[in-house]
Formats: structure tokens, C-alpha cells, sequence
């Protein structure tokens, strides 16, 4: 039995909606970059599904490059929050709240 | 020729932007050379002009060629005699401006690029030039009231601008939809004029008219957007004043003689109406504040309301009356008339805030009314040039206020009879306003206070005596400037069709 | 199945700008402390280089790298825009990151990266592309926010700039996937022929793609983070990505919506049209009431962003060719009303508040006479660059018949006007404050000349550029 591809766009569309969701409802700095984490994973899914379904190896292409752009935003993300512990011992994002417009 | 006069001023002040400020006499010296130069040559083109030639000078070239944009420039009987009148009262203005002592250098940049921007106004054939002059205008006049102004100077410079700024930018639309309907799309305005473009788009001409409505009636102010002169003027300093009354008005009045009119003479016929009536409120209420003033510089500010009110009385007339053959003539000496007020009402209402300076910046510091009282016996140069300005602003026969609206109320009577009858009432409270105030400063008994107060310096002679010499001459005599004139007025009367 | 050709003459300029990015960090690892101040020069020169490349390259549509890549009139354009606005910042952070300590390698090699990624969006035609392209361009733009890295501000920005940065992308990311499912291709061309008969699928990853897109341009409702990053980056930064950040955003809305979705002009315009209106409204009010410089001209940005958008909502080639008229009128103004307030400082800090400006006009008439250029610039007023791009983009709107969002343009205009000249106003009036010092230098003065040199020449001779523009609109038809 093969799982039809609309369950695999229902899986990620439901993972995407949890990322989003964890990006806006939690508060700490890592917390919510893992979210966005689990987005890209979502976007991923659906390519991979999409690549399975039309035969097309563009899809899976897609994903490489996600992944690897994923890993230079940790590693950039990462940094910042270093800096940001360092100073000031949290990474909550309602203790850096300097900048209120 | 017309590009020189234009832009002298505005080399004249990148010069100054580019000389030591600590060298007031030159400075001086080159914002007065360049206005000199300005006018001189609109003198010069005065006599070379051929009445009834239509349009001369002509200057076009390419500018922005991709989006159709030229530089076009010509001048006709309409833009001459204002011109001139602008080149002349930008000269006085420098000319009085002497003693300005607060960052001079600034001062004459601002006030020279203003002249340009002006000069240019009167001068473009191209909308798009005319818009970019139009807006050039704005921010000198924005920051000479801002930084040179009265106590208040803040807020009657952007009031001033915010006001102007909304109507340029409808009349900029209003100027797309011009252009996207004309075949091909142009801005020239004599295309449009010859095209009428929107002749047969009613809906888009009425856009177009208001669009252009709300831009020149601001500007020149029409009753009820007039809310911003009397705070501008009150704040402005002397020379800003002069030119604002003399000159930036002008170019609302001229906006609808030189665009409305021939444009759009359907969707103005539509609505003469209701701006003849907008006119007369105008005049009415505009006479009648004014006599409550007892600030002479608000006075001065509220009876140009009620002057304008008289030019585009005649503007409207003669807009109802396009293209109905027997009232053609009516027409024409309805706009020869506004035309006439326009000049007119520059060189009057230019000495007049001139004479209000003369007495606050230098001498009383005070603009109060009642303060003053029995001047004339000390001041008898003085209270003679007052005289002749104040009887030539309320139409007394033989000075040149009197020719303007005695052609505009002979113009419009056989258009619009009952509002002019009730316009020539308020020629009834005009001069007693100026006759009240002319006894309360100048009569009656003096007043110790200013037992001190010196009567004219030459370099404010300078500035007035010519001013009021005019006057009288074109009072006595308004032939030549009123064929330059009518020659134009009869053949934009005759093209309305 | 053969490999693509590959023909990296075309990449010529996005070539100059890499090597000049690796050459300016590997110089600034071995310069001596003493001597960085030559790496402004390595990079001056680089970039100019690549600015000299992009203009010479051709305009003739040249697709390449399995149609990846294409090399044509809009990519030229946006091109030379991208290197002239990380040309002017290099030159405004010249005296900033030295008096601050932040002048290193990195600091350039970052911009010049955050260039090539604005660089290459401009010339995607394919959504992969694309991606990499936003992510070369935003990536820098991060580190730069947070790069004063014991500033407490500083981090924040970069912080708060890198989530939701990244939250777009993720969006961005979705969009492609579904648009992707919908047409099988990710190539610019499979969206124009699915367009037509559009399925749900692709409504959904065209409006996704679009919020990610909205994100880094910082259009509302997705602006919200920019005054705050705005706010905390160091000052020679923000400028730049105010600028940059737009630059490539612009480039993408213009390949997907104007270059692929063209035919579908009026299924996607109403939407676009309604966002350029809510832009134009929220960045203008929200601006009337901030005190701080770095604010104001963030609000200012999210504004412009709005009046960009309109010549989007045209969907014609000449509200394409307006759209990149206003971007290169943007940077000129921009940047130049940032290098005004970098000549000033408080006490050593950032001089950012507008009360800082209060009376400099006449300690540095020369000053105060740009900034005064600057904001009747910004806020659309002739004889200056800003009015022109202006008319341009709402002529084009209008020629589309897109007649609320050109008048709603107009009116936000005047608001515009008021703290735009409320800026200048306060430049020319008061006493200046004695803590407020003047901290010039000769390449911030090199920035600030070439800025207003360009105002007033896109405002008064625009003819060539705008016939240069002209070509964007031409490759289109």
C-alpha cells in the first residue's frame, strides 16, 4: 500500500502551521529558531513529495539547497545568540526588549 | 533670451552660495546685479515684443525625451506684463532686503532660486517644466517664512505648504489626466490647447477641472482655502510678503486663465457659476474681515483676498461666456479686466506690505492700527507714497486699481449682472476700510509715542517711489499695457469655441 | 541527458564582487591593525571593477546555467544599482567603523556579499535561484545588524532581524514548494504557462512566496521589525540595508510578477494594489511621530517601499522600467540622508535623534543645505530625483488604470512632506546642542557629495538614465 501524496502535504502543511505557530507563541531565542527548523523541514517534505509524484529531480534539488542554507543560518543564528548570552545571561526574547517602537 | 532672464537669478544665487559669508556688501552686490540683469532683459523683451504676435520667445528643446518631456518656453501677452512685474518686484525686494542682518547668504540663495521659479512659471509650455517650476516655488518660500519669519513662523510655513502641497499635487493629476488622454500623449500645452483632448469626455473634464481648480484656487486663495494667506503673510518677513502677495498669487489666477480656460472651457462653463459665486464671497468677506484687522499686515493680507476675489470674478465671466459669440466682447474686457487687476493688484499690494515694513521692521515694531495716529504731518513722504497706494487699492478713478475693476465690472455685468451689482457693493467696503485705516494712522491726533520716527531712507525710496509712480502712470494711461493685454485675451476669447 | 553549459563570461560582475570579497577578508586578516584603512581602498576598487563589468555587459536576454540564469536589460539595471548603493555605504562606513573600532574585513566582505546576493536575484529566472539569491542577500545583512558585537541594541537588531528574517524565508520557502507542486518546474517559464489556468495549489504558493518577499522588503503588514532593526543597527549598516534589502526585493517582485505573471496581470494586481496602499498609509502615519533619525528614515523606508510597489501593481514595462528608476533615486537619497548623520555625533555616540539636528544647518551650511536636498528628495518634491521617480512610477499606475492607489500615493505624499521637512526645519532653527560634534572624513564626504550629485542630477538631466532604465521595459515587450 503507498501512502497518497495528499497525506504527505497534509503532514507537512501540519508541520509548517506547528512551526509557525512555536515562532509566535514561544519565547525563548532557540525555541523559536527550532520552529523555524521544523518550517524549512516542513518545506522540505512537501518538495520531496511533489519531486516523488511529478518524477521531476528538481524537487530534490530544491531540498539540497534548503539544507544547506538551513546550516548557514544556524551557524549565523547561533552566533548571535552567543553574543547575546554572553552580555546578558538569557535568551528569552522578552528580556531583550531594548527597542520598542 | 527667456531662459537668461529665467535662470540669471538662479546663477546669480549659486554664486553667492559659493562666496564668503562674512562679505555681506558682495553678496549683496550680486543678488542685486542678477535680479537687475533679470529685469532689465524682461524690459528689453518688452520692446522687442510684438502685440498681438501670440506666442514668442519661443525656446524648445529636448529634455527628457523618453517620457516626452520638453523644454519648452514662450511668453504671450498674459505672461509678459507679469514677467516683468515679477522681475521687477523680485529687484525692490532684494533692493529693501538691505538691512536683513540674520544669514544673509541663505536668505538672498532662497529668495533668487524663488525668483527663478517664478519667472519660470509664467514662462513654461511644457506641463511638466510648469509643474516642476510651480513646486520650485515652494520650498524657498516654505523656509523664508520658516526662518525669517514672526513669532509664529513655524506654523504659518507649513500650513503654507501643506495647503499648497495638496493643490499642486491634484493639479498634478490633473495633469496626467491630460496627458494620458491626449493623441499621442504630450505635454505641451499648446498641443492640448489646440487638441482639447478631454472635449468629449465630460466626466474626465470635470476630474480634470477640479483637480486644477483645487491648485489655483489655493494659490490664489479663493474663498474658503484661503485660511492659510493671513497666517503666512502676518509671519512672513517684509520682502516674502511682497512677493508672496505680488507674484505666488498671481500664479493661481494666471493657472486658470492660462489652463483652465482654454483647456477645459466646457467643464469651466459648467462650474463659472459657482466659482463667480466662491469670487464674490471672496470679496465680500474678504472686505469686510479686513476691516476689522487691527494689524496692518493681516489688513493688507485680507483686502487681497477681496482682490483676487475681483480677478477671478472676471476670469469666471469670461468662462461662462466661451464660446457664445455675442458675448465675446464681454469676455474679453472681462479678462482684459482680471488680467489688468493682476498687474494691478501686484504692484499695489507689493508697496503696500513694503509700507507696513518700512514701519515695523525699522521704525514702530508694531503693526497695530490704533497705536498710531497723526503721522501725516511728520512723515509727509511717507504718508504721500501710503496715500497713493491705499486710494489705488480701493479704486480710486485715475490710479491704476481703478482701470482693472472698472473692466471687470463692465465685463461681467453683462454675464453675471446680479453678482457683479453685489460685487461693486463690496468695492464700497474696501474703501472704507482703507479710508478708516488711512485716518487712523495718518489723522487725527499724534501720537508721542513715535515723536522719534524718521521719515524714508533712500534705499526704501528706492524701493517705493517706482511702485507708486507706476501707479498713477498706468492709471492715467493703461493703453499700452492693456493692448498687450487684450491683444491675447481677444484671441483666447475668440479660440474658446 | 547532457550537462548544462557553462559560461561564466556572464557572471563577470557577480565573479569581481566574490573575489573582491574574499580578497578584502583575507587582506584584513594579514593588514596590520594600523593599516585597514587600506581595505576601503581594495574594496573601492573592487567594486568599481564589477560596476564597470555590469555596465559593459550586454543587454540582449541571455539565458544560461540550465535557465537558472539569465543576464538581460533588468538585470543590468539592478545590477548597477546594487553596486553603486554598496559603493556609497563602503564610502559612508569608512570614518564610522574606524572611529568605532568595527573596520575589518569582514565588515566589507559582508557587503559586498549582501551585493552579490541582490546581484543574482536580479538576474534568477528560476525559484531556486531566487531562494539563493535571498539568502546571499539577507544572511550578511544579519551579522552586519548584530556587528557591533558588545552593543547591546546592536545584538538585539540582529537578533530580532535574523528570526523573523529567517521566519519569511520559511514562508519564502513554502511558497516555492507549493508553486513547485502546482507547475513541476521551479523555472520562471512553467509559471507563466500554469498561470493561466491557475490551481489552488498555486494561488496558495504565489501568496506565500509573496508574504516572504513582503518580509524583506518590509512591506506592511509584514514590516513590523524593521524599526527596531533599524534602530539598533550600527548606523552605517542600517543605511545599507535599507537600501540593499529593498534593491533585491524589488529585483524579485519585478521577475515574478512583472517578467513571469505578466499575462495574468489583474488576477494578483488587486492584491498587490491593496498592500501598496496599506505601505503607503501605515509607513507615512507611523512616521509622523518618531523623534529618532534611524526610526523616521525606517518608516520612511517601509513608505517608499509602497510608492515602489505601485509601479509593481502597473505590471507594464514602463512601471518595470519605473520601479528600477526609483530604486537607483532611493539609494542616492537614502544613503545621502545617512551620511549626513554620520558627520554628526553626540558625545561620540550616534547622533539618531531628530533633536540632535536642532541649528547644525548653520555651524555646517553645507550640511544642512544636503539634508535639506535630501528630504525634499524623499518627499517626492521637483527639481530633485525623488520627485521624478515619483511621477514616474505613478504615471505608469495610472496608465494602468490603477487610479485609488496613485491617489492614495499623492495624498501619503503630503504627509510625507510635513516630517520630511520637519527634519530639514529643524536643521535651519535653534541653537545647536554643544555636545553634538561634527565627525566628517574624506570618504563619508565622497559618499555624501556623490549622493547629492546624484539627486540633483536624476532630477534636473535624468534623460540618459532614464532612457538606461528604458531598456528594462523594452526587454519586456
Amino acid at each position: 500500500m503507498s501512502v497518497p501524496l495528499e497525506a504527505y502535504l497534509a503532514l507537512s502543511a501540519l508541520l509548517f502551521v506547528l512551526g509557525t505557530t512555536g515562532v509566535l507563541v514561544r519565547r525563548n531565542a532557540l525555541v523559536v529558531f527550532m520552529s523555524i527548523e521544523l518550517m524549512l523541514n516542513a518545506v522540505n517534505l512537501t518538495f520531496v513529495a511533489f519531486a516523488r509524484q511529478r518524477l521531476a529531480i528538481e524537487g530534490q534539488l530544491a531540498v539540497f539547497f534548503v539544507v544547506v542554507v538551513a546550516a548557514v543560518e544556524v551557524v549565523v543564528g547561533l552566533a548571535i545568540l552567543i553574543a547575546i548570552f554572553r552580555t546578558r545571561d538569557t535568551v528569552d526574547i522578552d528580556d531583550v526588549d531594548l527597542l520598542r517602537g | 533670451m527667456l531662459s537668461l532672464i529665467i535662470f540669471l537669478p538662479l546663477v546669480g544665487g549659486i554664486i553667492i552660495l559659493f562666496t564668503s559669508k562674512t562679505n555681506e556688501t558682495l553678496l549683496k552686490g550680486i543678488a542685486l546685479g542678477a535680479s537687475l540683469a533679470s529685469f532689465v532683459l524682461s524690459l528689453f523683451m518688452t520692446a522687442l515684443f510684438k502685440i498681438g504676435g501670440g506666442f514668442q520667445f519661443l525656446e524648445l528643446g529636448n529634455w527628457i525625451p523618453s517620457l516626452g518631456i520638453h523644454y519648452h518656453l514662450g511668453v504671450d501677452g498674459l505672461s509678459l506684463p507679469l514677467i516683468v512685474l515679477t522681475a521687477l518686484l523680485s529687484l525692490l525686494s532684494v533692493a529693501y532686503s538691505w538691512r536683513i542682518e540674520l544669514r544673509l547668504k541663505e536668505y538672498l540663495f532662497l529668495f533668487l532660486l524663488l525668483e527663478t521659479g517664478m519667472l519660470g512659471v509664467f514662462a513654461a509650455l511644457d506641463f511638466f517644466l510648469f509643474y516642476i517650476f510651480w513646486e520650485i516655488t515652494l520650498v524657498p518660500m516654505y523656509f523664508l517664512i520658516g526662518i525669517w519669519g514672526g513669532p509664529r513662523k513655524e506654523y504659518a510655513a507649513i500650513k503654507f505648504f501643506l495647503y499648497t502641497l495638496v493643490g499642486s499635487l491634484a493639479m498634478l493629476l490633473a495633469i496626467l489626466v491630460m496627458y494620458f488622454n491626449a493623441q499621442p500623449h504630450t505635454f505641451n500645452m499648446l498641443t492640448l490647447i489646440e487638441q482639447q483632448p478631454l472635449a468629449a469626455k465630460p466626466v474626465l473634464a470635470a476630474l480634470a477641472f477640479w483637480g486644477f481648480f483645487l491648485s489655483f484656487a489655493i494659490k490664489v486663495p479663493m474663498w474658503p482655502f484661503h485660511t492659510w494667506l493671513p497666517d503666512a503673510h502676518v509671519e512672513a518677513p517684509t520682502a516674502g510678503s511682497v512677493i508672496l502677495a505680488g507674484v505666488l498669487l498671481k500664479m493661481g489666477t494666471y493657472g486658470f486663465v492660462r489652463v483652465s480656460l482654454p483647456m477645459l472651457p466646457e467643464a469651466f462653463r459648467i462650474y463659472a457659476p459657482a466659482v463667480a459665486v466662491l469670487a464674490l464671497l471672496g470679496i465680500v468677506y474678504g472686505a469686510l474681515v479686513a476691516m476689522a484687522q487691527t494689524d496692518l499686515k493681516k489688513l493688507v493680507a485680507y483686502s487681497s483676498v477681496n482682490h483676487m476675489g475681483y480677478v477671478m470674478l472676471g476670469v469666471a465671466s469670461a468662462a461662462a461666456a466661451a464660446g457664445i459669440p455675442e458675448k465675446a466682447v464681454a469676455a474679453a474686457t472681462a479678462l482684459n479686466g482680471a488680467v489688468f487687476e493682476m498687474v494691478a493688484h501686484g504692484v499695489i499690494t507689493g508697496a503696500l506690505f513694503l509700507i507696513v515694513g518700512v514701519l515695523y521692521d525699522f521704525r514702530a515694531h508694531t503693526r497695530g492700527v490704533d497705536e498710531f495716529g497723526g503721522l501725516g504731518a511728520r512723515l509727509p513722504m511717507y504718508t504721500g507714497i501710503t496715500m497713493v497706494a491705499m486710494l489705488a487699492s480701493l479704486g480710486l478713478p485715475g490710479l491704476m486699481g481703478f482701470v482693472a475693476e472698472f473692466f471687470i465690472f463692465v465685463g461681467s455685468f453683462g454675464i453675471f449682472p446680479y453678482l457683479t451689482v453685489v460685487a461693486v457693493t463690496g468695492v464700497i467696503f474696501t474703501a472704507a476700510m482703507f479710508l478708516w485705516t488711512i485716518q487712523r494712522i495718518f489723522l487725527g491726533p499724534f501720537n508721542e509715542r513715535w515723536a522719534g520716527l524718521p521719515d524714508m531712507d533712500t534705499r526704501e525710496k528706492i524701493s517705493l517711489v517706482p511702485l507708486a509712480v507706476l501707479m498713477v502712470i498706468f492709471g492715467l494711461y493703461p493703453r499700452p499695457l492693456l493692448d498687450v493685454i487684450n491683444a491675447a485675451m481677444t484671441t483666447l476669447v475668440a479660440m474658446v469655441r | 541527458m547532457t550537462p548544462p553549459a557553462v559560461d561564466l563570461r556572464l557572471l563577470v560582475p557577480e565573479l569581481v564582487v566574490t573575489a573582491t570579497a574574499v580578497a578584502v577578508m583575507l587582506a584584513g586578516l594579514f593588514l596590520p591593525a594600523g593599516r585597514q584603512h587600506l581595505l576601503r581602498w581594495l574594496a573601492a576598487v573592487g567594486t568599481l571593477a564589477a560596476l564597470g563589468t555590469t555596465l559593459t555587459a550586454g543587454a540582449d536576454p541571455t539565458p544560461a546555467f540550465a535557465g537558472m540564469y539569465v543576464r538581460d536589460a533588468l538585470t543590468r539595471v539592478i545590477q548597477a544599482t546594487a553596486l553603486l548603493a554598496v559603493l556609497l555605504a563602503q564610502w559612508l562606513s569608512g570614518e564610522y567603523v574606524e572611529r568605532t573600532g568595527l573596520e575589518a574585513g569582514e565588515y566589507y566582505a559582508l557587503m559586498l556579499v549582501a551585493a552579490l546576493g541582490a546581484m543574482l536575484m536580479a538576474a534568477s529566472s528560476d525559484l531556486i535561484m531566487l531562494f539563493l539569491g535571498l539568502e546571499t542577500l539577507s544572511i550578511p545583512l544579519y551579522v552586519l545588524a548584530a556587528f557591533a558585537r558588545t552593543d547591546l541594541r546592536s545584538q538585539e537588531a540582529g537578533l530580532k532581524y535574523f528570526l523573523l528574517g529567517a521566519f519569511g524565508t520559511a514562508f519564502f520557502l513554502y511558497g516555492i514548494a507549493l508553486l513547485f507542486g502546482a507547475t513541476g518546474s521551479t523555472g520562471y517559464r512553467a509559471l507563466a504557462e500554469h498561470a493561466r489556468t491557475p490551481a489552488v495549489i498555486f494561488q496558495a504558493g504565489l501568496a506565500l512566496l509573496t508574504i516572504g518577499l513582503a518580509f524583506k522588503a518590509a512591506v506592511v503588514p509584514f514590516h513590523f521589525w524593521a524599526p527596531d532593526v533599524y534602530e539598533g543597527a550600527p548606523l552605517p549598516a542600517t543605511a545599507y540595508m535599507s537600501v540593499i534589502a529593498k534593491v533585491g526585493a524589488f529585483a524579485a517582485f519585478l521577475r515574478v510578477y512583472v517578467v513571469a505573471l505578466a499575462a495574468q496581470a489583474g488576477e494578483w494586481s488587486t492584491l498587490l494594489a491593496a498592500i501598496s496602499v496599506l505601505t503607503m498609509i501605515v509607513g507615512n502615519v507611523a512616521a509622523l511621530r518618531q523623534t529618532s533619525i534611524k526610526r523616521l528614515l525606517a518608516y520612511s523606508s517601509i513608505a517608499h517601499a509602497g510608492f515602489i510597489l505601485t509601479g509593481v501593481v502597473a505590471g507594464t514595462p514602463s512601471g518595470a522600467s519605473a520601479v528600477a528608476f526609483y530604486l537607483l533615486a532611493y539609494t542616492f537619497m537614502t544613503l545621502g540622508a545617512f551620511a549626513v548623520v554620520l558627520m554628526l555625533h553626540r558625545r561620540g555616540e550616534e547622533a539618531d535623534q531628530i533633536a540632535d539636528l536642532t541649528g547644525v544647518a548653520w555651524r555646517a551650511p553645507a550640511l544642512g543645505g544636503a539634508m535639506a536636498l535630501f528630504m525634499v528628495s524623499l518627499a517626492g518634491l521637483p527639481p530633485t530625483a525623488g520627485f521624478l521617480a515619483k511621477f514616474y512610477v505613478f504615471t505608469a499606475a495610472l496608465d494602468a488604470g490603477q487610479i485609488g492607489v496613485v491617489v492614495t500615493g499623492v495624498l501619503t505624499s503630503v504627509v510625507s512632506a510635513y516630517y520630511y521637512l520637519r527634519v530639514a526645519y529643524t536643521m535651519f532653527t535653534g541653537q545647536p546642542h554643544e555636545d553634538v560634534g561634527f565627525a566628517g572624513g574624506r570618504w563619508v564626504t565622497a559618499a555624501l557629495v556623490t549622493a547629492s550629485a546624484g539627486v540633483v542630477v536624476l532630477g534636473i538631466f535624468p534623460g540618459r538614465v532614464i532612457s538606461f532604465v528604458q531598456q528594462v521595459g523594452q526587454a519586456m515587450r
